[in-house]
């Protein structure tokens, strides 16, 4: 009784095809499948661990804030007679409005305290030594711009808290030497914080700085993938420790899909 | 045409090792997906379990007024008002400890210092930290300077950020403070409205014979009129705000020039 089996497999088989189409269309004009096909395959040193993880939630807690905020911008009017109206709007009226701001609200501290563990596993693991030194560059540069993030967002509510917090933030950049006073006045966009500066402030925050991280992130994981993760320092099996002058007969649980997430 | 240049040990070294990690990860390493894949799902999960239990404690402990503050804070502030006159700046908590750096350098022999001095010396460690240490050492136990300055880094900023959190605010003085000063200090009865407006207004950044809390490097002003100023001149400080003070331009004209009156006759106790 092999036939109806081959001619069920032949229509599978066309099945299949026709699903796959798409992504062979795809891949034949982009490289895309495959692209992702190695992002998800390539391998990566066994002794990974929970630090690891760092760096994606930074990401998530960054996407959370891109998402949260473009729901803010529909809502938000950026001019000092409407901002704290449409805050208070935002949040006691508009339906889950306070979740979305509330979500964009803490995920701003949440996103910069990640970051931060991020950075201290980084270091831990002395991650930052070649041939990875550029992605520290990167990061740093990333810390900056997401520090940047929180001072022009912390003015938008346009309360008191805001606008004082922000008069004094602009004038201690200005105290700085020469680029000082530049910057406060392409921040103020004049002599006084104003309707400028409010509008100013929501093009850095919403448009200029995220664009930036978003570009720089990708470069970051880019040369993630690239140059791939440190191992665990102090892993007895630590990838690339040039201690195995031959490689080492492969442990067992090494051999077998891990039975654990390894973290240890 | 290409110049053979002898590459240093150093140098062939790491790179060896490199591709001795290379062939490790080949040999021994795991996909990505699923295994660390379902890690970082994982991880992801409690971040925005966490952000949305903040986001809903937030919400739902405080209301409407600005004065209900719930355990998170208030859901906004006052309106702003550029001609308020009694406002404690406060940036958001991850500023906290270059606030704080403030406290400790003082206007005017370090407050650059604070400003700009720190905070640029702790950039520049930032972006060279991978050109500093050029070791390929990695574990921890071998690296006992890179870990003692971490260590000391955490603590430090973690200390600063409290000390900045906690940080005590200008309490407004009383009026016994008012008699106090003008009996203490030798002022003329006619700058009392000046003076009251001053404990009002600027002691959350200038200290004035004791009173009020320094902040930002603000100078203490208990002997300001000493440096031979006259009224019109403060007046015009205040208008313009030196440095990190804020402008009082918009505050109203006869408030301006009691508190004037009050600084050009502020010569100090003795
Ligand atoms: C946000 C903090 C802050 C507040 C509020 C503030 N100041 Fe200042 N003030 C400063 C700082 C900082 C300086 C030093 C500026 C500089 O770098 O030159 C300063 C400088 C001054 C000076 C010049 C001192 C000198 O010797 O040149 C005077 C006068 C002065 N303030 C008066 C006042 C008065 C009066 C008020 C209240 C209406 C006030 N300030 C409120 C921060 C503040
Ligand atoms: C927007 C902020 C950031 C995002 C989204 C991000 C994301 C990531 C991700 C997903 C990884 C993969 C490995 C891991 O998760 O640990 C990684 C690795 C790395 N990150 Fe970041 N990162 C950010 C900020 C930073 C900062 C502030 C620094 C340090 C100054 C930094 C330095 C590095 C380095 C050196 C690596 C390589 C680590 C290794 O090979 O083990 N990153 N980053």
């Amino acid at each position: 009784m092999a036939v109806p089996v081959r001619t069920k497999s032949r229509r599978r088989q066309q099945l299949e095809e026709a699903a796959l189409y798409p992504l062979d269309w795809v891949e034949e004009r982009s490289g895309l499948v495959g692209a992702l096909k190695y992002f998800l395959f390539r391998k990566v040193p066994g002794d990974i661990s929970w630090g690891h993880t760092l760096g994606s939630a930074t990401l998530t807690a960054f996407l959370v804030q891109a998402i949260t905020g473009a729901i803010l911008a529909m809502y938000y009017k950026p001019h000092p007679d409407t901002a704290y109206e449409s805050i208070q709007y935002i949040t006691n009226d508009v339906t889950l409005g306070w979740l979305v701001r509330g979500m964009h609200r803490w995920g701003a501290s949440v996103f910069i305290i990640l970051m931060f563990f991020h950075m201290a596993r980084v270091f831990l693991y002395g991650a930052y030594k070649y041939p990875r030194e550029l992605n520290w560059i990167i990061g740093a540069l990333l810390l900056i711009l997401g520090m940047f993030e929180g001072f022009t967002g912390y003015l938008l509510p346009w309360d008191q808290t805001a606008y004082w917090a922000t008069v004094v933030g602009v004038n201690l950049q200005g105290t700085g030497p020469f680029l000082g006073p530049f910057l406060v006045n392409v921040l103020n966009g004049g002599a006084e914080i104003g309707v400028d500066t409010l509008s100013r402030f929501y093009s850095i925050h919403m448009l200029l700085l995220p664009g930036a991280i978003f570009a720089l992130i990708g470069l970051h994981l880019w040369l993630v993938i690239r140059l791939g993760v440190t191992s665990q320092p102090w892993s007895p099996e630590a990838a690339g420790s040039g201690e195995p002058e031959e490689p080492r007969p492969a442990r067992e649980g090494l051999v077998r899909p891990a039975r654990s997430g390894g973290s240890e | 045409m290409s110049v053979q240049r002898k590459k240093s040990r150093r140098v062939v070294e790491r790179e060896a090792q490199f591709k001795q990690y290379r062939a490790d990860v080949q040999s021994r390493g795991k996909p990505f997906y699923p295994w660390a894949m379902f890690h970082d799902a994982a991880m992801s999960t409690v971040v925005v379990g966490v952000i949305i239990g903040l986001a809903c404690v937030w919400y739902f402990t405080s209301g409407e007024d600005p004065h209900d503050v719930g355990w998170l804070g208030p859901r906004y502030a006052e309106p702003a008002d550029p001609g308020t006159t009694t406002f404690v700046p406060r940036p958001d908590w991850y500023f906290y400890f270059l606030f704080y750096l403030l406290r400790i350098f003082k206007w005017p022999d370090s407050v650059i210092l604070g400003t700009v001095g720190i905070p640029t010396i702790l950039m520049i460690l930032l972006f060279a930290l991978p050109f500093l240490d050029v070791r390929r050492e990695r574990r921890i136990v071998r690296r006992p300077v890179a870990v003692t300055a971490l260590l000391l880094t955490a603590a430090s900023m973690g200390v600063l950020t409290y000390k900045g959190a906690v940080a005590e605010e200008a309490t407004a003085a009383g009026s016994e403070a008012v008699e106090q000063l003008i009996e203490e200090q030798n002022l003329p009865e006619g700058v009392r409205p000046g003076l009251e407006l001053f404990l009002r207004t600027c002691t959350s950044c200038h200290t004035y014979a004791g009173e009020g809390s320094s902040n930002l490097g603000a100078p203490d002003l208990t002997t300001i009129g000493d440096t031979g100023r006259s009224v019109e001149q403060f007046m015009q400080i205040l208008r313009e705000g030196p440095g990190a003070m804020p402008s009082f331009a918009n505050l109203p004209e006869e408030n301006l020039r009691s508190v004037g009156e009050f600084l050009e006759a502020s010569k100090g106790a003795g």
